[in-house]
């Protein structure tokens, strides 16, 4: 599945500008060095935190997507940096829970 | 000679946290890895000439990479951690090769060593190539790449605001507004 599908089945609200690719499995954390031990290469990452710090993250492991759960509002400047470096920010309404049972119910797995 | 292309490997992952102290005497910094499963807290203390007081705390990791073929092991506890440019300086050494590198979708990330800096505890380019090959090859390189630049190119610390990959603030979910210059 690619990142855009996915968009399409979940009803995500795509916040940044980026190019479509394929997904490898989902990694969910709120912290960043986490994010650096674990994440694989094209995982979607979720998290509730939207500080900027979170685009040279998941550049660094080179995460497919990042996903905002729980509907948390994410700051321009983080969108802004997200865009020139194309790493794709979706939101979501639905809590972290909610949101990893859908992930999880589409086939979407660790890996 | 090794012949092995080596193929890196993130192992020995050690979670802590990063401490920033600062001296009220000198205003001279330090930083340490504290692998306490809580951030420090406490009065300042005195330590020879100095009298040292906690400004921060960030969650961190310490890592070592081996290779996946021939099993060399490269250690890398002296990296405290890494740092996005945020072109906020335009007579930074960073932010200039920054926009060069962007030209070839190159991220640029600066590997940070601990404070204060001492000409044996430098990373070598050797070991910061280590760093790039093993953030490139577990990547889908065809989008992009990244290079991996000393903090020696980082003239003045005061002044700097990029960004360090660390959970500095992020105890508390609040997110900061703009971080202020550690140093
Ligand atoms: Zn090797
Ligand atoms: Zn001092």
């Amino acid at each position: 599945m690619t990142v855009k599908e996915l968009i399409e089945n979940m009803g995500l609200k795509p916040l940044s500008q980026f190019d479509d690719r394929e997904i490898t499995g989902v990694f969910v954390s709120d912290m960043l060095s986490d994010v650096m031990a674990g994440a694989q290469s094209g995982n979607l990452w979720v998290t509730v935190q939207t500080h900027k710090s979170i685009v040279p993250a998941a550049n660094l492991v080179d995460v497919s997507a990042i996903i905002i759960s729980s509907g948390k509002e994410v700051p321009r400047e983080t969108i802004e940096l997200a865009t020139k470096h194309n790493i794709a920010i979706l939101w979501s309404e639905l809590p972290t829970f909610e949101l990893v049972g859908k992930l999880y119910s589409l086939g979407l797995a660790t890996g | 000679m090794s012949e092995c292309q080596h193929q890196w490997e993130m192992t020995n992952i050690r979670f802590g946290f990063v401490v920033f102290e600062k001296c009220s005497h000198c205003n001279g910094i330090r930083t340490f890895f504290s692998a306490s499963g809580h951030p420090m807290v406490g009065d300042e203390y005195v330590e020879g000439e100095h009298t040292w007081r906690c400004m921060e705390n960030a969650q961190s990791l310490q890592f070592d990479l081996q290779c996946k073929q021939c099993g060399q092991l490269e250690k890398f506890d002296d990296v405290m951690g890494f740092l996005y440019c945020t072109e906020c300086l335009d007579d930074c050494k960073v932010a200039i090769l920054q926009k060069k590198y962007a030209e070839k979708k190159t991220w640029v990330i600066v590997a940070f060593g601990f404070l204060p800096r001492r000409k044996d505890t430098e990373l070598s380019p050797r070991r910061l190539k280590i760093l790039e090959d093993y953030f490139n090859q577990r990547r889908d390189t065809s989008r992009s790449t990244i290079a991996v630049l000393s903090f020696d190119l980082i003239d003045d610390f005061s002044r700097c605001k990029g960004e360090f990959i660390h959970d500095v603030g992020m105890l508390s979910l609040e997110p900061p507004k703009e971080r202020k210059p550690l140093f």
